[in-house]
């Protein structure tokens, strides 16, 4: 009788261990987010879409995610970011191959459609943030000459998980990952001393 | 027989685990897995969590255009030389917008917001200032210059004298994306990128008409925002529709005459990438030098669409997003490369090169890889 009391005692008591640790981790997260004045962000003057934000973010589905600027995209038929220019044509010379091999990238006509000539319409491109791994090759086709440069690489802050260092950032080849104040918090020391500089 | 008793402190199993090892293993390994869920422990380097990636699929043949020459192309252009950049002195500093050819093949260059005259055998005659936002010129019969600005056109006579100048747009008020001018006879043309039109200007900024409107699939596509024309001596308008990869033609009433190009990677005929041409000239004998991006390269068609030459891309920048160009009264091609902001010079060799065969880069394969340099 006294064993099975003491067992479980001992079960309650770990578990009680657990629950504690577990509201005191998520507590010190959450402080930590909280207290935060800036995140982590990608330079697209310096990124070069290497493909080490899809292999080095601790997230399983990385957080950094392609970013269409809708101001600077061409809406074009042929996009160099969502068409292999250089894959097999179909019978109207359209390429057949896609650039994302996640097929993240997703393209909707816009305006007035012509069905009969798609070379009339006008296409919209937006991604599909839980397909995009970040990896960058749309970002790269894109570039000019191709492309007018509309897409970008971004740490989307909703899954970022605010690592105390970025693990991305220890690999990046570029430097391209920065701390960028949030609007609305004091700065912090290291980014004030940068603005000073 | 009595049964074996066990010995003092062996106890049952249960008990032994309780007593030694088990509570803090449970509760470290409890611990561990909570951490490691929590952290999500980072893999290790070069990992590679998610692919998809298929092998991409087997590049077609190539095949040669239904009206390019076999072998070769019917004409061929060689490089003169520099007038602007390159081992010439003239350097422009930080642009070169334009460049346009008047009479007595005078040769203009825009750039640095200051025009820049050259005499036809390449001696800098003048040069005078412009506003610093022009981004196209043209040259008249008479030696008067015009500039294209947004919502501007500025008119200068031939000593540099700013003599006029109209505000570009539409009746609502929108000022128009000026990319190219041209003179025709009196009138001014203006292409209007924004509105997806070239607009008829005369001398005094009065509209007279538009042009790109009367099409049954719409105005130009421009997916790269420039529009590009040119207008021939009998008033035959040749403008780029970029994201339909055409050269069109218009009349100067508006009404549409033709067109000519398509897409496709594997014909030195057929326009690469998202779209092109970004630029266009109309020759003294009435072909069409195209200018495209991506594989930087110029081209000559006949006014049907037949290839007659290629100028490779080995003469110009990669990272061209444009190659302006004009053509003089001998029929000679002059680029301006905005990135090296050097203008040459392309004549036109006697059309001996029939049999000649295509330059490997000029094949399909050799445009495959060119475009993945880039």
């Amino acid at each position: 009788m006294s064993d099975k009391s003491s067992r479980r005692q001992f079960i309650d008591r770990s578990f009680r261990i657990i629950g504690f640790l577990g509201i005191g981790g998520a507590a010190g997260v959450l402080t930590k987010r909280a207290s935060s004045s800036a995140v982590y962000q990608i330079d697209p003057f310096k990124c070069t879409s290497c493909d080490l934000c899809r292999t080095s973010c601790v997230l399983s589905l990385s957080a950094v995610k392609a970013v269409n600027d809708f101001e600077k995209c061409g809406y074009c038929m042929l996009c160099p970011a969502y068409m292999d220019v250089n894959s097999r044509p179909d019978e109207k010379g359209i390429p057949t191959g896609k650039v994302c091999p996640q097929d993240a990238l997703k393209r909707r006509v816009v305006g007035r459609v012509d069905l009969e000539d798609p070379n009339n319409n006008y296409y919209e491109y937006a991604i599909d943030e839980t397909r995009c791994d970040g990896c960058g090759k749309c970002v790269k086709a894109c570039l000019p000459p191709a492309g007018n440069g509309s897409l970008r690489l971004e740490i989307r802050y909703t899954r970022c998980v605010e690592c105390n260092e970025c693990a991305i950032r220890v690999v990046c080849p570029d430097d391209a990952i920065v701390r960028v104040p949030v609007p609305g918090m004091a700065p912090t020391a290291d980014s004030s001393e940068r603005e000073k500089a | 027989m009595k049964p074996q008793q066990p010995e003092a402190g062996e106890g049952n199993l249960l008990d032994r685990l309780r007593k030694s090892w088990f509570p803090a293993a449970a509760v470290v390994g409890a611990l561990a897995s909570f951490i490691a869920a929590a952290l999500r422990l980072r893999p290790e380097p070069g990992t590679v969590l998610q692919t998809t990636e298929k092998p991409a699929p087997p590049v077609p043949p190539q095949q040669a255009g239904p009206n390019l020459p076999a072998g070769g192309f019917k004409r061929e252009y060689r490089k003169s030389g520099s007038l602007v950049g390159g081992a010439a002195a003239q350097q422009f500093r930080s642009s070169l917008a334009g460049i346009a050819v008047g009479p007595g093949d005078r040769v203009y260059a825009l750039g640095d917001g200051e025009i820049r005259t050259f005499e036809a055998g390449g001696s800098l005659v003048a040069v005078w200032k412009v506003v610093p936002n022009a981004s196209c010129l043209a040259a008249g019969s008479d030696g008067h210059v015009c500039i294209g600005a947004p919502g501007r056109v500025e008119i200068y006579d031939p000593a540099g004298r700013h003599t006029g100048g109209f505000a570009a747009g539409d009746s609502a008020g929108r000022p128009a994306g000026i990319t190219a001018v041209k003179w025709f006879r009196d009138e001014i043309l203006a292409a209007d990128a924004d509105a997806r039109l070239i607009r008829r200007y005369d001398r005094h900024g009065k509209q007279l008409g538009l042009i790109g409107t009367k099409a049954r699939a719409g105005s130009f596509i421009l997916p790269n925002g420039w529009l590009d024309f040119d207008v021939d001596a009998q008033g035959v308008i040749r403008a780029t529709d970029t994201g339909r990869h055409q050269v069109t033609a218009w009349a100067l009433d508006g009404t549409p005459l033709g067109s000519f190009g398509k897409f496709g990677m594997g014909n030195p005929e057929d326009f690469v990438g998202c779209c092109n041409p970004v630029n266009v000239a109309v020759t003294h004998d009435g072909k069409i030098v195209t200018g495209e991006k991506m594989v930087a390269r110029v081209k000559v068609y006949e006014p049907d669409g037949r290839l007659l030459a290629l100028v490779g891309p080995e003469n110009f920048d990669p990272k061209c997003i444009h190659l302006h160009l004009a053509v003089d009264s001998k029929g000679w091609i002059l680029v301006a490369d905005p990135v090296r902001r050097e203008v040459s010079r392309f004549f036109p060799v006697a059309e001996a090169a029939d049999n000649a065969p295509l330059r490997d880069r000029e094949t399909a394969g050799g445009i495959r890889q060119e475009y993945a340099r880039i």
